[in-house]
């Protein structure tokens, strides 16, 4: 289902569904709430903390109080969990990853459809449609919008381009190129980590899953987990050899903390991390000049980059859901989504990668401009694919992780290690 | 008739607080056992599944893991916990003209929150930008990977915990030697006894309910072992600190397997409370 279909409801009412729409979003009003209060369960992440800086705004504009609840990633999810399977109306708007929970959250019945607010009640300025259609379908789940998407995100491979001229390194065009790269840097700088990327066991999936794809692989073949087809198997040979061989002391605790670390520090060539932390990688200056930013090289399989996105959401079980809607809408308009583009969240609306002023933001720098260009590869080519897409997600992610790490700790061979995932992933998939 | 009337008003006044103090203990606790009679869906949805999650938990191998990590952490940081917060207090109780910022630095790390305090450990024993590999590197000895490392990650746990809570101990011991009866020290100086008897024939056995009580204080915390784990490694690395606590919580928040979640804290907090019996008969053998 396209997002337009989704928004306009069925073909038989679509013109008068637009119509109706276009006659509600000249009354829509602002203050429609004014003097209601809302809590928004956020994940204390760049996003929240950029759009927080703004809540002052939303509170004079609308007249509706915002009572923040802010988490870190894991304890929000604890809460939220918490919360709804008391069907408590405690929480209005939470943030959410499809990628990860979004079709178990949804069969759990825990989102507010908010296809009919985008079509019913919309103020004028705000472009639905502006929305990436790839993050709008990725946070749809039977029919159901879950959330509206907040950003574009996906890994990227940091470089730095001073140490590969210094090594006589070309910027890698395949796997196998980087993996020669890595062998290179590791005799020519012997003291630095040649290639670092996540290591701890729930959190690899993220980085893994482009491995998978670019060689080709995916997580289930005819309904069964398929960890241990020849693509699979040489990506987590090719994963666990890159971390094992080239990564840091360590690496099997590394999830996004410790690769920012790192590579700020100036200790490692290579970094694939989230495009999310450009601004903590720069942040003190040391690694503006002398880095540079590409999607990960192409495998057998061609180059099939993981591409999520946060999503704000509407609880299933709040007595404010209007009143919610107009924050969710508010934050994420193309006004909204303008200013954040400017604190270094990759807006998930084309109009907001146009707009003049991040556009002068990202020409500031040669490093932002790399930056914006492998997203825009991401966004163009990308698959949402983390884990298995079944409705236990999170759950097999810990089994691709225990692959991984058995493989990096030499606990198991590559076969051995991909078996007994495999088998945990049928039951799991069985369980569904 | 006057006290009974007195005694009923007495009762009226309370019955709330007490209603609600035993509903708060009791709720939560009947709650977690009939879960954890009950198997989740996917998304979460109960239904009656009898002592299913208990024959399972049978054959669990990440179960039994749970259990030796539990243990072995367990008898690893009392074990550290008791020498050095025993000597501890000794060095305190001896040092009389110790300055008071001196006692207090002493026992400053265990009034640290332990998210701080493990954020803080992450980056000291960080294996590339650490200070502790830098440290060792410096006198000539390898560095380790100390948390990453499937063979140390629990001994580095216990490190960590024997840093924070020693203090602690060290304060109960401290008390118990400040009410040791001077008259036996005072007849052991008289026949010429040796310091190294004094301690290991007097002070310590008198020392043995103060002890116990340390352990049974100690015992209930570090069988529950949860927040520095989940801060520094989160059971790994593969599972080598999985702590039963660790997995439950896992189980439960992150798979969305209430039922079995249930079942591993009861069978958790039946082990947690099994010690604490024992502890406890221990200190009435012990008495004096």
């Amino acid at each position: 289902m396209t997002k337009r279909q989704l928004v306009t409801g069925v073909a038989g009412v679509a013109l008068s569904a637009a119509l109706g729409t276009q006659a509600l979003a000249q009354d829509f009003d602002w203050k429609a709430h004014d003097g209601e209060t809302i809590t928004f369960l956020a994940n204390n992440n760049p996003w929240a903390t950029s759009v927080l800086k703004y809540k002052d705004d939303f509170e004079a504009k609308t007249g509706i109080t915002l009572a923040v609840d802010s988490y870190q990633e894991q304890q929000m999810r604890q809460r939220l969990m918490t919360v709804m399977n008391a069907r408590s109306d405690e929480i209005d708007i939470f943030m959410t990853l499809p990628s990860r929970e979004g079709m178990q959250f949804a069969a759990a019945g825990w989102y507010n459809d908010l296809a009919e607010h985008a079509k019913d009640d919309v103020s004028p300025e705000y472009d639905f449609d502006g929305l990436g259609d790839a993050l709008v379908e990725a946070a749809t789940f039977d029919n159901v919008l879950t959330g509206i998407p907040l950003n574009i995100e996906g890994p990227l491979l940091y470089y730095r381009k001073d140490v590969f001229a210094e090594c006589g390194v070309e910027v890698p065009d395949t796997l196998a190129d980087l993996q020669a790269a890595a062998e290179t840097i590791k005799s020519c700088k012997p003291d630095m980590t040649a290639f670092a990327s996540r290591g701890l066991k729930p959190a690899l999936p993220y980085t893994f899953s482009n491995f998978l794809h670019n060689m080709g692989g995916s997580y289930m073949a005819d309904g069964r987990s398929a960890l241990c087809s020849d693509a699979a198997q040489s990506a987590i040979d090719t994963y666990a050899t890159l971390l094992r061989d080239y990564g840091p002391p360590g690496v099997v605790n590394y999830s996004f903390y410790q690769l920012t670390s790192l590579y700020r520090a100036g200790q490692a060539a290579m970094s694939f991390q989230s495009s999310n932390e450009l601004s903590a990688v720069m942040e003190g200056g040391e690694r503006l000049e002398d880095t540079g930013i590409v999607p990960l090289p192409a495998g057998d399989g061609g180059s099939v980059p993981t591409t999520i996105g946060w999503a704000l959401s509407v609880s299933a079980f709040s007595d404010n859901a209007d009143a919610a809607w107009y924050f969710v809408q508010w934050a994420t308009s193309p006004e909204m989504q303008a200013k954040l583009a400017l604190d270094g969240i990759a807006p998930p609306r084309a109009g907001a990668a146009d707009d003049p002023d991040y556009q002068a933001w990202l020409a500031e720098q040669t490093v932002r401009g790399e930056w914006n260009a492998a997203l825009a590869d991401l966004a163009a080519t990308g698959t949402s694919e983390v884990g298995y897409p079944i409705v236990q997600n999170p759950e097999s992610r810990e089994y691709i992780g225990q692959a991984v790490n058995a493989v990096l700790l030499g606990d198991s061979d590559v076969a051995e290690a991909c078996a007994a995932a495999n088998e945990q992933l049928d039951a799991l998939i069985a369980r569904q | 008739m006057q006290n009974a009337t007195s005694r009923r008003q007495l009762g009226a006044l309370a019955a709330p607080s007490l209603i609600f103090t035993v509903g708060m203990i009791a709720f939560p606790i009947l709650y977690t056992i009939w879960v954890s009679f009950h198997a989740s869906s996917a998304t979460g949805q109960l239904r009656f599944n009898g002592l299913g999650s208990y024959a399972r938990m049978i054959g669990d191998d990440r179960f039994w893991a749970g259990i030796w990590v539990t243990f072995y952490l367990y008898f690893l940081s009392l074990s550290l916990q008791l020498f050095f917060g025993t000597w501890l207090a000794l060095l305190l109780f001896n040092a009389k003209r110790l300055p008071g910022v001196v006692r207090s630095l002493f026992i400053s790390p265990f009034m640290m929150p332990p998210v701080v305090a493990g954020m803080m450990w992450i980056v000291i024993l960080d294996p590339s930008l650490g200070v502790a590999n830098y440290l060792l590197t410096s006198v000539g000895l390898p560095p380790s990977t100390w948390l990453a490392s499937p063979r140390w990650v629990v001994p580095t746990l216990a490190l960590i915990d024997t840093w924070q809570w020693t203090p602690y101990v060290a304060l109960i011991v401290l008390g118990g030697l400040q009410s040791l009866p001077p008259g036996v020290y005072e007849a052991a100086e008289i026949d010429g006894a040796p310091r190294w008897k004094k301690l290991t024939r007097i002070t310590l056995p008198l020392l043995l309910p103060t002890l116990v009580t340390a352990m049974v204080l100690r015992s209930v915390d570090l069988l529950r072992f949860f927040d520095l784990i989940y801060i520094t490694t989160q059971g790994g690395p593969a599972d080598a600190s999985l702590t039963l606590n660790i997995y439950g919580i896992r189980t439960g928040f992150e798979f969305f397997q209430l039922g079995y979640a249930g079942a591993l804290m009861i069978t958790l907090s039946a082990i947690v409370l099994g010690a604490v019996i024992a502890l406890n008969r221990l200190r009435a053998a012990v008495a004096w």
